[in-house]
């Protein structure tokens, strides 16, 4: 039987959008699968929904000795981020507020399980965001990247300013955005988190943006290679 | 604008936040004390010191600006004059 988006009560707030789109699962949870074609469009330029992909926040004086207990490893400044071993992204974007992006190698489940441990501890300075239902997340991937950004964005993303594991809070196409460079060795890839509301405009907007860069929409079947080979 | 966590950014990024403004003590103040502090604002011509954030990241932070001329002369963290948590006590009434 094909998996159907109706059977599933975890959905990307633009599900709609993805249309007939062939499906597959990460986990529990479901993703565009995407086409053979997918690799060469990554390459050139591609919008992917990662909205299905759990993700949390931390905030509080004693995050980062959590974090750290927790066995994450922390960028040491504001607006950076460091790649897990187990694939997971920590971004700092604050002196005292952490990000953690689910990884597409185990579909989310460590942060998914980070989110279903934490417990309030008056004694301790640490406080969860839950972020699954307050953001969206979409990977844009290929060359053109920084080309894109300067249509909508006005943060110089261009590679000498803005390196692999910057992050920068702003605005992107009008709409409050964290942008992360999650690039790996043969494969420019840029995390956009957004507020989830206005998911379905940015979606539209990105995709506007990116038609004269022949960009379109794809599935987490390439990115999930290139991240397995980049990996290994 | 520099904001002081992200660098320099549109101004169509931030948020004016009001005059910084020294807070009076609520349990000693009087009513009319408070009120000042809470809804009127100097408007002064020349470098005042105001609150604003930056909207994408909700990063509050202060800014020395010139009035006249809307030059911002300084941005900086807060944490430079606020270093100590404040906690209120809740007066017996309430409780």
């Amino acid at each position: 039987m094909s998996l159907s988006i109706h059977h599933h009560a975890e959905r990307s707030p633009i599900y709609e959008l993805h249309g007939n789109a062939a499906l597959t699962l990460l986990g529990e949870r479901l993703f565009v699968a995407g086409s053979q074609s997918d690799s060469e469009q990554l390459q050139c330029c591609a919008l992917i929904d990662l909205s299905n992909l759990p993700r949390v926040g931390f905030r509080g004086t004693d995050s980062a000795t959590y974090l750290q207990r927790e066995g994450y490893q922390l960028p040491d400044a504001p607006n950076r981020a460091v790649v897990q071993a187990s694939g997971e992204s920590l971004l700092r974007l604050s002196q005292t507020e952490y990000f953690l992006l689910g990884s597409l190698h185990d579909g989310g489940a460590r942060i998914a399980s980070e989110e279903a441990s934490w417990h309030y501890d008056e004694g301790q300075a640490n406080y969860l965001l839950p972020r699954q239902d307050s953001h969206a997340w979409f990977a844009l991937t290929g060359a053109y990247l920084p080309k894109l950004f300067a249509k909508v964005c006005g943060v110089d993303l261009r590679a000498e300013a803005f390196s692999v594991d910057a992050v920068v809070q702003t605005s992107v196409a009008r709409v409050n955005a964290i942008v992360v460079n999650a690039g790996i060795a043969d494969l420019p890839i840029f995390h956009l988190l957004c507020d989830r509301a206005s998911a379905h405009y940015l979606w539209g907007a990105l995709l506007d943006a990116m038609e004269e860069f022949d960009g379109k929409p794809a599935g987490i079947g390439s990115l999930l290679d290139s991240a397995t080979s980049a990996a290994g | 604008m520099t904001c002081p966590l992200n660098g320099p950014r549109n101004i169509s990024e931030f948020t004016y936040g009001g005059e910084l403004k020294q807070m009076p003590d609520p349990n000693t103040c009087s009513v009319a004390e408070w009120a000042d502090y809470v809804f009127n604002s100097e408007n002064r011509l020349g470098v005042v010191t105001e609150w604003w954030m930056h909207t994408a990241s909700s990063y509050w932070f202060l800014a020395e600006r010139h009035t006249g001329s809307d030059e911002i002369l300084r941005t900086f963290d807060p944490s430079e004059l606020f270093n100590q948590r404040i906690d209120f006590a809740v007066p017996e009434a309430a409780q």
